[in-house]
């Protein structure tokens, strides 16, 4: 008996994808299940037993009153029907959208309700000569309490027609007309015996007919899925959990010539035990999925892309079959002790991916993760440090290759440590230091990329408030990128970035209708070449440095008028290693010298309730000095301008109409506007009618 | 047994006695833990020279050099470090399950490309097409519209050659002293000038080798 009931318990579901495996259709029993009752429906199966039994505890206390609260819906049959067409253009730089909708409601008695939207959009785009036309239209119907489980049926029929010719005049036709149906069943919280459970179950068939480049992509499908969760408590505090989900699919698929039967069929076993006692909770979890599936597929080389050049016509679409095994291991604890707070999670995540057509062959991965993190807080300080850790790699077999390629590892190790004090009233400091290292390494050396990355940054930041009226903000902050290719064919731009960073603002608001910002930035960054002294090696060590800064000022004259000024002031400096004397000191040639200004203004005026004129302006003066065999001063001018108005009203209470509408013409001018982008205009209007 | 706190006043030495004794950990540890591999010296005649970040055409040019080299600290180093997005052209969206490129990032962006680069493949690259002028560095962000770049993408293990041509819009930012690229836009796949035949954008290798 005992074997029996751990048979059953051990039998556990879950998304296919929990473990890697892949299924394109997620909405199957695996997953949520969507309803559309006008009561919200509490998902308990993607919650955790833990949280389902603290749910299901907050639910049986509720007192018959309550329930009264939400009275089961008794009256006629049909209650009632409304409607809500909707109809509207867009515009922008890239394309004019029209588009129009029309979504019905129909209401049942016990909250059954059904559902229908159409949609109609057609798209024009004004750089590129395409155009998209597109009609879809989705109805769901839920039973609501009609029935002892949760019930719906949902079906879309989507249509488009995507015309494209290129910069060569080749033109495309991408056509689609997708028909699906699908029911979707669950019944949660229902016991057996000792077991709390949840089945989920759903059914569907597809139908699809699509071109594109003249090769058709068709299919005919049937899916059906089911999963049962089920749990129990085995002490106070400790749960244990299993669950187990299948899918299967089969029909036809045609695929640009040929023509073959399709299926796939899946499961997944999952186990679990959660667990909140005193200062600690967590879990340990453990899910296995296996999927197969079997379709039509053009022919694809050893990393997974098309490759049909030069191909016979009668070659290029194979049959194939696509195995994928997945196994993760989850380990999740919390320890809380007072202000100490200690939090570790380690998962271990393979799958063994297989095809028997694919040039890819047999793909392995493993992945390991471990995060630590360690808080402490107390009165005016508090403390958090983390280090998290990363091993990954993956595998490959070609297809007819007698050995494997060799693994691609990819190692990632981050330490963080975050310092927060209240100095004295109204200012904060906070101190951070990050040091992180990821290293990519391919095993017998089966490609040339083996490379590390070690990076540290430590910051300093001063915060202080007077008031809320006056905030002043001190940020220093330093860091350090070293960058590092291994082998010898890609190590001659390794170098080392130090970069400093000083940057004082403030933030004032010196009347109720007037306030000013303003910060300051100076930024330098130094690289230096690991190899720039060797013969060959055409690196120069450089700095940079930048001063910027930013004023911004916001006034509200009246309770109409709101105007924003910006202005951003930019000074910078690039410079190479010359020389470097017999003291050490070092001589750097200037290269560039750059001064970026740029000034705008944001205007709103609301002229009557409902409508607001807006308008708004930039213009930037570039000067730029470079310094070379010869020196050169450019001076370049770029800026925008838009003019428009946005209207919002609603007439009728009972049957409202309701208008929007945003309209703005731009008009820009600058060395890289073009003509399509200096004279445009955007737009979004629409109108809504419900009745 | 239920464990209980014992509140004791803790002195402010004794907090930043804590505080040193965190990072002397940290600076011990970063000694064994954090010490990156000493690198080969650079073989003779193998050099990548990227061009300064002081322009845009810079930073698309360092795009080509990197990938001529399968250099991945190339690209990402031209990418920029703020914010980062790809927006995929209609063709290589509707070839991938549709989250794949929803918040495309920097660390998608530097997935793939090292991915890419460690899948054993030779590229030789041509990110403007030929007679294309970049417009002269200005301001702080720049959009430079209809990029034609070209692919072609040899693969060592089994030999098989795939071309990808693609149109793109690309708005590059000046972020502290440098430009860097901030929105990678595929447009359309563009025609092999050879046989004509449609090729794909780079969103296909993205879409390939980003997770």
């Amino acid at each position: 008996m005992i074997l029996l009931v751990l048979l059953f318990l051990v039998a556990g579901v879950g998304g296919i994808s929990s473990a890697g495996a892949q299924d394109s259709d997620t909405s199957g029993a695996g997953s949520d299940t969507t309803s559309v009752s006008d009561e919200p429906e509490v998902d308990t199966a993607n919650m955790s037993p833990l949280e389902r039994s603290r749910y299901l505890a907050e639910q049986a206390k509720r007192s018959p009153q309550d329930e009264d609260e939400e009275p089961e819906d008794l009256g006629p049959f049909f209650q009632k029907m409304s409607n809500e067409p909707k109809a509207g253009a867009m515009a922008n730089v890239r394309q004019y959208t029209y588009y129009g909708n029309l979504v019905t409601t129909l209401k049942f008695r016990k909250n059954s309700i059904f559902k229908n939207t159409f949609k109609w959009s057609w798209e024009e785009y004004r750089k590129q000569d395409k155009t998209v036309e597109k009609r879809d239209n989705t109805f769901a119907y839920g039973l609501g309490k009609n029935l002892p489980v949760v019930l719906s049926l949902d079906g879309a029929w989507t249509w488009s027609e995507d015309n494209t010719t290129n910069t060569a005049g080749y033109a495309n036709l991408s056509k689609r007309d997708l028909k699906r149906f699908g029911m979707k069943a669950n019944k949660t919280n229902f016991k057996l015996g000792f077991l709390n459970n949840i089945a989920k179950m759903s059914a569907g068939v597809t139908e699809q007919q699509s071109v594109n480049q003249n090769q058709r992509n068709d299919l005919q499908e049937g899916k059906f899925d089911a999963g049962l969760q089920t749990d129990m408590s085995i002490a106070p505090g400790v749960m244990i959990a299993g669950r187990i989900y299948g899918m299967k699919v089969a029909g036809d698929r045609a695929l640009g010539k040929s023509t073959s039967p399709s299926s796939a069929d899946g499961d997944t076993l999952g186990f679990g035990v959660y667990y909140k006692r005193n200062v600690l909770n967590g879990r340990v979890a453990v899910t296995r999925s296996n999927f197969n599936k079997k379709y039509l597929d053009f022919k694809k080389n050893s990393n997974g892309l098309i490759d049909t050049v030069g191909v016979a016509e009668d070659e290029k679409v194979v049959t194939e079959l696509e195995t994928v095994d997945a196994i993760s291991y989850e380990m999740e604890n919390n320890f809380n002790f007072g202000k100490f707070a200690f939090n570790t999670r380690l998962t271990r995540l393979t799958d063994d991916l297989d095809y028997s057509q694919s040039g890819v062959g047999l793909r392995q991965r493993e992945q390991d993760v471990m995060d630590l993190s360690l808080t402490y807080a107390s009165g005016r300080d508090s403390f958090a440090v983390s280090y998290d850790y990363l091993w990954k790699w993956d595998d490959q077999r070609y297809k007819n290759a007698t050995e494997n390629r060799g693994r691609q590892y990819n190692k990632a190790r981050d330490y963080e440590f975050n310092y927060f004090r209240d100095l004295f009233r109204r200012t904060n400091l906070n101190l951070r230091y990050h040091e992180g290292l990821g290293q990519d390494l391919a095993e017998n050396r089966h490609n040339e990329n083996d490379k590390d990355r070690h990076q540290s940054d430590f910051s300093a930041r001063l915060d202080r408030n007077w008031y809320n009226k006056f905030r002043a903000t001190m940020v220093f902050a330093y860091q350090q990128i070293q960058d590092f290719n291994i082998r010898e064919s890609r190590s001659s731009n390794n170098n080392v970035k130090d970069s400093y960073e000083v940057s004082p603002g403030y933030s004032w608001t010196i009347s109720p209708w007037l306030s000013l910002d303003q910060s300051y930035r100076v930024y330098i960054q130094y690289t230096n070449y690991s190899f720039s002294g060797m013969e060959g090696v055409n690196r120069a060590d450089d700095y940079n440095k930048r001063g910027n800064l930013a004023t911004k000022v916001v006034m509200d004259p009246t309770n109409r008028l709101n105007i924003t000024l910006r202005h951003d002031y930019n000074r910078r400096f690039s410079a190479t290693k010359t020389v470097t004397d017999a003291s050490g000191s070092v001589f750097y040639h200037r290269d560039l010298n750059q001064t970026i200004s740029k000034i705008e203004m944001v205007l709103r005026f609301i002229a009557v309730p409902g409508v607001t004129l807006e308008a708004s302006t930039y213009r930037t003066r570039d000067d730029r000095d470079t310094f070379g065999f010869q020196d050169k001063t450019t001076i370049t001018y770029s800026g925008e301008m838009w003019v428009g108005a946005q209207v919002r009203r609603t007439w009728f209470q009972a049957n409202p109409l309701e208008l929007s509408a945003m309209v703005r013409k731009y008009n820009a001018f600058g060395p890289s506007v073009t003509e399509t982008s200096s004279d445009y205009w955007e737009a979004d209007v629409w109108l809504k009618w419900e009745f | 047994m239920r464990l209980s706190i014992t509140k004791k006043p803790v002195t402010a030495g004794g907090k930043l006695g804590l505080a040193v004794l965190l990072l002397t950990g940290l600076v011990l540890l970063s000694g064994c833990l954090f010490t990156p591999r000493e690198p080969e010296k650079p073989g003779t005649g193998v050099q990548i020279d990227y061009l300064p970040k002081s322009a845009p055409a810079n930073v698309w040019a360092n795009l080509e050099k990197s990938l001529e080299a399968s250099h991945a600290p190339g690209w990402e180093d031209n990418i920029s470090l703020i914010e980062f997005r790809y927006i995929p052209d209609d063709e290589a969206r509707d070839l991938f399950p549709p989250d794949t490129f929803i918040g495309w990032d920097r660390p998608r962006e530097v997935t793939y490309i090292n991915n890419f680069y460690n899948s054993g493949v030779s590229i030789v690259a041509q990110m403007v097409q030929t007679g294309f002028v970049f417009p002269p560095a200005s301001g702080n962000e720049m959009t430079i519209e209809d990029i034609i770049y070209d692919l072609v993408v040899t693969n060592d293990a089994d030999g098989s050659v795939v071309r990808y041509r693609g149109k793109c819009d690309v708005i590059f930012r000046l972020e502290a002293n440098f430009w860097y690229i901030y929105e990678w836009r595929d447009l359309q796949g563009e025609s092999d000038p050879g046989s004509g035949q449609l090729l794909n954008t780079m969103g296909v290798l993205r879409g390939t080798f980003g997770s």
